[in-house]
């Protein structure tokens, strides 16, 4: 699905996930703002980006621990009432984070907890782009993923468009350098 | 959702769709004489007062705009069989009626342009809007039905401009929905269980749905 040049995924591949180290790791210390050598030692948890974490584990070099904002807690409130958690605040690309954490195997029960939460919010998301106002932001805006604010902008989008056409008067309408005083032809185009 | 920016527009504006339908025939009462007119498109006329004569939408428009024709209302434009497609669609739930496929563009255009050649001209537009909303109401009950398995959507005589109005939700609803109910991200489900961070066994069961939606 994703796009190497894909300026969400690549935000995505920015966020923080906590690893630990299957083995010692000589001369990366940087990584580990609290090792005291320029050594990584065997078992120590370290934050990497994800496009970081992904080749390490592919490697069997580090070990990805699961995020806290797919944690059981948080499953729990999900479950409760999909439509009304603020999954931005727990991490904007929501989704697109938990699809990269199945791949790596972090845990085989989140590709249909995705699913499930992505289902329970979807058609609060459907009322609500389609029956947005034409003005202003709504106030749950601010609790959508990334993923869903596309989704729910898309929605938006093409009602707005479709009210503004049915409300609009004329379709022709004179280009401004038209409408300048003239001295010697001063019948209008359209007539 | 790949390559896809924030504020992508549909395929097609309200406008583009509008211009379509203006290719759709009509047929006007002209009160002037006037020779063919030779078009890339065809031959139109020759027009002769009182004889009517079938022309496309965007040159009978513009002939009315000079008022030099009467717009002879479609057929189904009537307020009978405004009625009976209305009623129709109240009954079956989940079909959409046949009218043309560019009833909401050419109703628009007729009604803003040539409103006086309607005998009941609010019956008609009234009947019109609520045709319309029965129908975008069967259109989002269709879209909540959406899921990762969803291969095709049936939507037999729907219209153009309602197609293109769900298109860009749509599809971004089914790829989102594709993304995560896809076997890749399923097939774990029962094997992995060598990871750690084992999850309460409660987390494993499928979920209930606690009350109907």
């Amino acid at each position: 699905m994703a796009n190497y040049y894909d300026i969400h995924d690549i935000l995505m591949q920015d966020e923080n996930v906590s690893t630990v180290f299957l083995h010692k790791a000589n001369g990366a210390g940087f990584l580990d703002p609290s090792s005291e050598d320029n050594n990584v030692a065997r078992g120590s948890v370290v934050d990497l980006p994800l496009w970081l974490a992904q080749d390490l584990v592919q490697r069997q070099i580090v070990h990805v621990k699961l995020p806290s904002c797919f944690n059981a807690r948080v499953r729990k409130e999900v479950q409760a009432d999909p439509a009304c958690i603020d999954l931005r605040s727990k991490c904007p690309f929501y989704y697109e984070m938990g699809c990269k954490l199945v791949e790596l195997n972090v845990d085989p029960t989140l590709g249909p907890y995705l699913l499930d939460t992505l289902r329970g919010r979807y058609k609060d998301l459907l009322c609500k782009a389609l029956t947005a106002t034409l003005t202003g932001n709504p106030k749950f805006v601010p609790l959508l993923t990334e993923e869903e604010t596309r989704l729910f902008e898309a929605g938006r989008d093409s009602m707005k468009a479709f009210k503004k056409w049915r409300l609009q008067g004329p379709r022709l309408e004179r280009a401004a350098i038209l409408g300048r005083k003239r001295t010697r032809d001063p019948t209008p185009i359209w007539s | 959702m790949a390559g896809q920016g924030a504020s992508e527009p549909a395929l097609f504006t309200e406008l583009e769709v509008e211009f379509m339908a203006e290719d759709e025939s009509i047929n006007i009462v002209p009160n002037v004489r006037m020779d063919t007119l030779n078009m890339i498109c065809g031959d139109y006329g020759p027009f002769r007062p009182q004889i009517p004569v079938t022309v496309p939408l965007w040159l009978g428009i513009a002939m009315k705009k000079r008022s030099k024709c009467r717009i002879q209302p479609p057929d189904w434009m009537s307020v009978e069989r405004l009625s009976e497609v209305l009623e129709m669609e109240r009954e079956a739930p989940r079909e959409f009626q046949p009218l043309p496929f560019h009833y909401v563009e050419i109703a628009k255009l007729l009604l803003d342009n040539a409103r006086e050649d309607f005998e009941n001209n609010y019956m008609v537009q009234s009947l019109l809007e609520d045709i319309k909303d029965v129908r975008w109401d069967k259109v989002e009950k269709g879209l909540k039905n959406l899921s990762g398995r969803t291969h095709a959507v049936k939507l037999k005589n729907i219209s153009a401009m309602e197609v293109n109005r769900m298109r860009t939700f749509t599809v971004r609803a089914l790829q989102s929905f594709f993304k995560h109910d896809n076997d890749d991200m399923m097939k774990q489900t029962p094997t992995d269980s060598d990871s750690q961070s084992t999850p309460s066994s409660s987390d494993r069961l499928p979920r209930r749905t606690l009350r109907p939606r």
